[in-house]
């Protein structure tokens, strides 16, 4: 056991006091790690012991000789460097990034080992003074003298780029050689990346940008040069994945959406026959679909999309409704706006994302060309008139539903919704007197839609209408189960009960009706106020139908289908063969206007011709003299000569209407007036006019001046007056 | 009274003549007012317990002597004879003054009430103060406050008993009398426009609204506000001014 013994300065004892060393031990020490370094940039490494060299260089910082070891390690590195840089410059043409990128392995791997074995160094002495660590270094050094070496840097960034500009022409490049090189100035730091490289890279791609699209734009049509464009931004997406840094992917897709979009917009989207309007009207969803997603890339492009589609929605829009031809027929009219209407739908649904902010700008061209024709509210309600009278036998259910809600969008555009609300009840009366409602269910079911959307009020006389016609029938049956026995070989009675009030009406006298009929009314009329006493009956003659059995002098049979009036006329006949028109008038007692009209039906219209009128002209004059024509055919058993069926309105009755409608909407717009006013006691004028305006829109659109002058008239009427001292100020009288 | 001029002396008699107010109270006033009569004037009459009790006998007195044979009232005739006997022409606009005053319901007649506590208001119970009083009340059209409050009576007045609203034809005739006194430089054309476009009665909005106008409105109309809140009549009024080349561009030549 020789333990005790080993006492010996040296190693252990190190710490305590300074070694005295050899004044040459620095430079010995340095001398061979120098020769170490460059034998491992000679690659020749593996002749050297790791342990070894660590130690040296451990010890020449643990003796304070730290600096010496640092600022040695500079100058051998920056010499080698200088000759991989040497021979970097004498490369020839294409080998020059292949050989960049073999000495820059080369160094890293030098670099990497240099730096495990001055590893004590980095952590000691390189932590304690903050100069760059080795590998730090390295990298720096790799810059300074290799990168920015004066003949180095240009032929880099123009190989660089002249590489990617042949690339985007078509040529194939060697992207993996590529991606190293990108990868070495990216891991030389954000800066060298950016300034040796990308602000380059990014002007001449504008550059680039600019002249082809510029070259593109004269040549190709707005569908090919959005797929040009789109084609070029996935191109360079792709390229940054596969060589660039992925913060450059933004800032080069910013560089093509500017100078390939933005710059262009407002050319593509005009072009002509080509742009944007092209698209529309001929269907091309790829192209719109396109285009939208390229211009959402930049600003404005989205809203330069809908202020073309606007403009042009409305324009067209403003030719149907004012398109004379199109006036005429009022079905084609509406079924126009449907198509418009699905078609823009469409249009928004593929192609634009289904975007809300279009959804509204659709919405509210459409709301201004169709109040541009005054005729809208009617012609909608003649549409529907047309369709629950004839167009929808064998349609389905679901089809049903989904006319009836696309007409309600249209309703929903009209901005005089009471006038539509007056023309429908016209509509719908004539419809359910007459019968002619082929499908109860879709009657139904849009009063039900146009509650939802207006409230009650809108659809409560409705309903009742639809009560009144019921109720009539239950009437009638009772009435025949009481009296039917009287009555079994008289003409058949069909009396419908209308609440007045409901129903659009105006007074009228009545007529004489031929004797069968005036007693069977008479019974009708006391047995319905036996029942409801205390109401009041008045017969509307003027609204009636009649189905009369006629034989003519050839033997033949038919049945008549005729008005009330048309039927007193012809009883006449079972007891004269001829007859003046004015003793028809005489006894009948029919209005001359209506007369002449009934007379005319009967006398003058061929194939329905059941009366000869002498003379035989169109015009009935006081004189003439009618007599059943004996000699009537027709090929239909049963003749229907006159019916009730909605017509577009003439002039003069148009302007009545409106007329009524103006009428009614003056107590309206003092009921919201007084609303207003109770709730804000104190109003300036113009806030009046907004907040009116404002409640009376579901209805109509209000005008200032006629709120002025109900506004005049409550405060002749002490509802409101002027304040004392602001004289544009109302207050409410409570 | 001694320390008092010549010329303070002789407007305290004046003073208590016209107005029938003691020496005391007229000397208290005049000083009060700087020797001026209209500010005495005013003073005078805007502290009641100032004003001597006019005699209500005299009052009555004067009363019978105007009023109908048959009714109760002051009628036609009576007022002729008034007019005369304080020598103003039943046209004069003074005589719309006096109404007010008496708080009349209506012209051509006034009721014994309004006879009685019109002169007692304004402090009369003989011609000769009331032949006196007469430059004071028609001074009075100069106040602006006054003028406003004399225009908007007039509305009522001169409206048929139980319409709302003013005849044109009266309604012209009154403005021309009250903007005699005013000058308002649009009023011809105001009266045109009524016969040519309106020819319907007036409502007292419309009434009322009408002095705002003028006053307020320069007759090259460059101040008006189409959404001034004006009625819609005074509305229509601009437009035919307009239409007629007699608005913003057009020269005026008046004087304020």
């Amino acid at each position: 056991m020789g333990n005790e013994q080993k006492k010996r300065t040296g190693t252990m004892e190190a710490f305590k006091h300074k070694v005295v060393v050899d004044p040459n031990y620095a430079d010995k020490t340095w001398k061979i790690l120098e020769h170490a370094i460059n034998e491992i940039y000679d690659q020749n490494a593996s002749g050297l012991s790791f342990e070894e060299l660590y130690r040296n260089a451990y010890n020449m910082v643990l003796h304070k000789f730290g600096d010496k070891l640092y600022s040695g390690l500079v100058a051998t590195m920056t010499s080698h460097l200088q000759t991989m840089c040497k021979q970097i410059e004498a490369s020839h043409g294409n080998e020059f990034l292949e050989t960049l990128n073999g000495k820059w392995n080369d160094h890293n791997k030098a670099l990497h080992m240099i730096r495990d074995i001055l590893m004590y160094m980095d952590r000691t002495y390189i932590a304690s003074t903050g100069i760059t660590p080795v590998y730090g270094l390295g990298l720096n050094l790799w810059r300074d003298v290799v990168i920015h070496a004066e003949n180095n840097q240009p032929r880099l960034q123009n190989t660089i780029l002249e590489l990617i500009y042949r690339e985007r022409n078509g040529e194939v490049m060697n992207r993996g050689l590529m991606r190293t090189t990108i990868k070495m100035l990216m891991d030389l730091g954000p800066l060298v990346y950016q300034e040796d490289f990308e602000s380059l890279y990014l002007k001449v791609s504008a550059d680039f940008y600019r002249a082809e699209s510029q070259e593109f734009i004269e040549v190709s049509d707005c569908g090919d040069y959005l797929k040009k464009a789109e084609r070029r931004l996935s191109e360079e997406i792709e390229r940054v994945s596969h060589y660039l840094d992925a913060t450059t992917e933004e800032k080069i897709t910013n560089v093509v959406e500017k100078e390939m979009i933005a710059n262009h917009m407002l050319r593509l989207v005009h072009m002509e026959n080509s742009g944007l309007v092209k698209l529309f009207l001929d269907d091309k969803f790829d192209d719109l679909r396109r285009m939208y997603k390229l211009f959402s890339r930049v600003s404005d492009g989205l809203s330069t999309i809908r202020k073309v589609m606007i403009s042009h929605l409305r324009d067209s829009g403003k030719q149907l409704v004012t398109d004379p031809e199109k006036l005429k027929n009022r079905v084609e009219f509406v079924e126009s706006l449907l198509e418009k209407r699905d078609k823009y739908d469409k249009i928004i649904n593929s192609a634009f994302n289904n975007d809300k902010i279009f959804q509204n700008a659709l919405n509210s061209s459409f709301e201004y060309f169709i109040n541009l024709s005054t005729r809208s509210p009617e012609f909608i309600s003649l549409f529907i008139d047309d369709k629950l009278r004839n167009g929808l036998k064998g349609v389905k259910e679901e089809d049903i539903e989904t006319t009836l809600d696309k007409v309600m969008m249209l309703f929903r555009y009209l901005q005089e919704k009471d006038i539509f609300e007056k023309y429908y009840k016209q509509h719908l009366a004539k419809r359910l007197l007459s019968g002619k409602t082929a499908c109860d269910d879709a009657e139904r079911s849009l009063i039900i839609k146009l509650k939802t959307e207006c409230g009650y009020q809108f659809t409560s006389k409705l309903e009742s209408m639809f009560t009144d016609i019921k109720t009539s029938q239950d009437t009638m049956r009772e009435f025949y189960a009481a009296c039917g026995s009287e009555l079994r070989n008289g003409p058949t009675l069909s009396v419908q009960v209308l609440t007045t009030g409901s129903w659009p009406m105006q007074s009228c006298g009545t007529c004489n009706l031929p004797p069968e009929m005036s007693i069977l009314c008479e019974k009708f009329r006391a047995y319905y106020l036996n029942i409801h006493t205390g109401r009041r009956l008045s017969w509307h003659t003027n609204m009636g139908t009649a189905d009369l059995r006629a034989s003519f002098g050839s033997g033949q049979k038919y049945e008549l289908s005729v008005t009330t009036y048309q039927m007193c006329i012809l009883m006449l006949f079972n007891n004269a063969d001829r007859l003046t028109y004015w003793g028809i008038e005489q006894v009948t007692e029919i209005p001359s206007s209506e007369l002449k009209r009934s007379l005319q039906s009967l006398a003058c219209v061929k194939g329905k011709n059941v009366l000869r009128k002498e003379p035989m002209s169109k015009n009935i004059g006081d004189d003439d003299v009618f007599s059943v024509n004996e000699n009537f055919t027709s090929k239909l058993h049963k003749v229907k000569i006159g019916t009730v069926a909605a017509q577009k309105e003439s002039e003069p009755e148009k302007q009545e209407t409106r007329q009524r409608v103006e009428e009614d909407r003056k107590p309206q717009i003092e009921a919201a007036i007084v609303r207003v006013m109770k709730s804000r006691k104190v109003l300036d004028h113009n806030n009046i006019i907004s907040e009116v305006t404002k409640q009376l829109q579901p209805r109509f659109l209000a005008n200032p001046v006629e709120i002025k002058k109900r506004i005049e008239s409550l405060i002749e009427r002490d509802f409101l007056a002027r304040d004392n001292k602001d004289r544009r100020l109302y207050r409410y009288m409570a | 009274m001694n320390k008092l001029g010549r010329g303070q002396r002789d407007k305290v008699q004046q003073f208590m003549l016209i107005t029938g107010a003691s020496e005391k109270v007229a000397i208290q006033v005049l000083k009060a007012s700087d020797w001026q009569f209209e500010g005495a004037f005013d003073i005078f009459y805007s502290h009641p317990h100032l004003k001597s009790v006019a005699d209500t006998r005299h009052i009555e007195e004067l009363y019978n002597r105007y009023k109908d044979p048959y009714a109760d009232m002051i009628l036609a005739d009576g007022i002729t004879l008034l007019c005369n006997d304080i020598q103003v022409d039943p046209q004069d606009i003074v005589m719309l003054v006096i109404s007010w005053h008496m708080k009349a319901a209506t012209m051509c007649e006034f009721s014994k009430q309004e006879f009685v506590g019109g002169l007692q208001s304004m402090g009369i119970d003989s011609l000769e103060k009331f032949r006196e009083r007469i430059p004071f009340l028609r001074a009075e059209l100069r106040d602006e406050l006054k003028f406003r409050e004399i225009y908007n009576f007039a509305f009522g007045w001169a409206k048929e008993k139980g319409q709302k609203s003013l005849a044109l034809d009266t309604a012209i005739g009154m403005w021309q009398l009250l903007f005699a006194e005013k000058q308002w430089p649009l009023e011809d054309h105001w009266c045109q426009f009524l016969q040519a476009r309106h020819n319907k009665a007036i409502s007292r909005d419309t009434w009322s609204q009408l002095l705002e106008f003028s006053r307020t409105i320069d007759p090259g109309l460059i101040n008006y506000d189409p959404e001034g809140a004006w009625p819609y009549l005074i509305d229509e009024f601009v437009e035919y001014l307009n239409e007629n080349g007699k608005g913003k561009t057009s020269e005026w030549n008046y004087t304020k």
